[in-house]
């Protein structure tokens, strides 16, 4: 039987505080059960962009903020034997599916070296988003994992989905 | 003098610029709140320091920038990377620029992109590896 631990389940809102809260709990699991450097850089490396992922776009107006109770925002570490795979969920405009999936199947049609490639060429010409985003956390999550994004929509209703992300990094 | 003088916390680097011995400084763990109020205004600093140093024709013989990062975000890394296109054009204007990334022994992926980081603005960088 492998090694299996659930590191952080959270379900709820996420405020900067809870981000905090989280990456603070998370850190000091790394730092006493995960001997190899990289791998512990690289589950944070990981949870920061997912974190700041789902803070960016909770921006639901008030009238919609009765779904956040019953869609909550997610984000799950499983630990089993030395991989980890990382959970996150929230929710999302369908305007805004096409581009997302677009920028997530071009990154699973690349290579690990075109994915570095493309990194080089993406921070030169990043712009910052109002919301303080680099449009670089999905290519830093390619890169860091090395495996394919996993990824589903479920819809909610005319205006909502449900966008549910998985990272899996192996040792 | 210390053109740029911020004290690190636990989400932003310590960031020094100093005038007398011509050496900037970054140091620590970047993911501000908000990424753009942190960066907007050592860019801008940093910008004037060179044009002044442009405009004036004053005499250095080093300018050394020294990257002694632990972790940033992705949103960080773009603006580590706007920092490294204003010394990227201001070596190709002549003036002789050190860059020193130091890394922490094992963390080869802070190496890794120290490099990248280097093969994009087409410069070298001096690479430290730090034991701890």
């Amino acid at each position: 039987m492998k090694n299996y631990d659930v590191v952080i389940n959270h379900k709820g809102a996420v405020s900067l505080s809870v981000v905090d809260y989280i990456l603070h709990h998370l850190k000091s699991f790394l730092n006493h059960k995960v001997h190899d450097k990289i791998t512990r850089k690289r589950v944070y490396t990981l949870s920061v962009e997912c974190l700041e992922n789902i803070y960016r776009h909770a921006d639901l107006k008030d009238e919609d903020e009765t779904l956040v109770v019953k869609y909550p925002p997610r984000f799950i570490i499983e630990k089993i034997s030395e991989s980890f795979i990382i959970h996150s969920g929230n929710i999302i405009l369908n305007n805004n599916i096409s581009d997302v999936s677009e920028r997530i199947e071009k990154l699973n049609a690349l290579e690990q070296d075109d994915i570095n490639d493309l990194y080089k060429e993406s921070l030169s010409k990043a712009e910052i988003s109002e919301k303080g985003g680099a449009g670089l956390g999905l290519i830093v999550m390619a890169k860091t994992t090395g495996q394919k994004i996993r990824y589903d929509f479920e819809k909610i209703n005319d205006k909502f989905s449900y966008f549910a992300m998985q990272l899996n990094l192996k040792k | 003098m210390n053109i740029i003088n911020i004290a690190a916390t636990d989400k932003t680097p310590k960031v020094t610029l100093n005038t007398e011995n011509n050496t900037f400084e970054m140091q620590g763990n970047s993911r501000p709140e908000n990424v753009r109020d942190f960066f907007y205004p050592i860019i801008d600093d940093l910008k004037k320091y060179f044009e002044k140093l442009n405009e004036e024709k004053l005499e250095v013989k080093a300018i050394t920038f020294n990257f002694k990062l632990d972790y940033f975000n992705s949103a960080s890394a773009k603006f580590i990377s706007d920092i490294l296109l204003i010394i990227q054009k201001y070596a190709n204007a002549g003036f002789n620029i050190k860059i020193y990334w130091y890394f922490d022994d094992g963390d080869d992926d802070m190496k890794e992109v120290g490099e990248d980081f280097s093969e994009m603005i087409s410069y070298p960088f001096n690479f430290i590896m730090v034991q701890r």
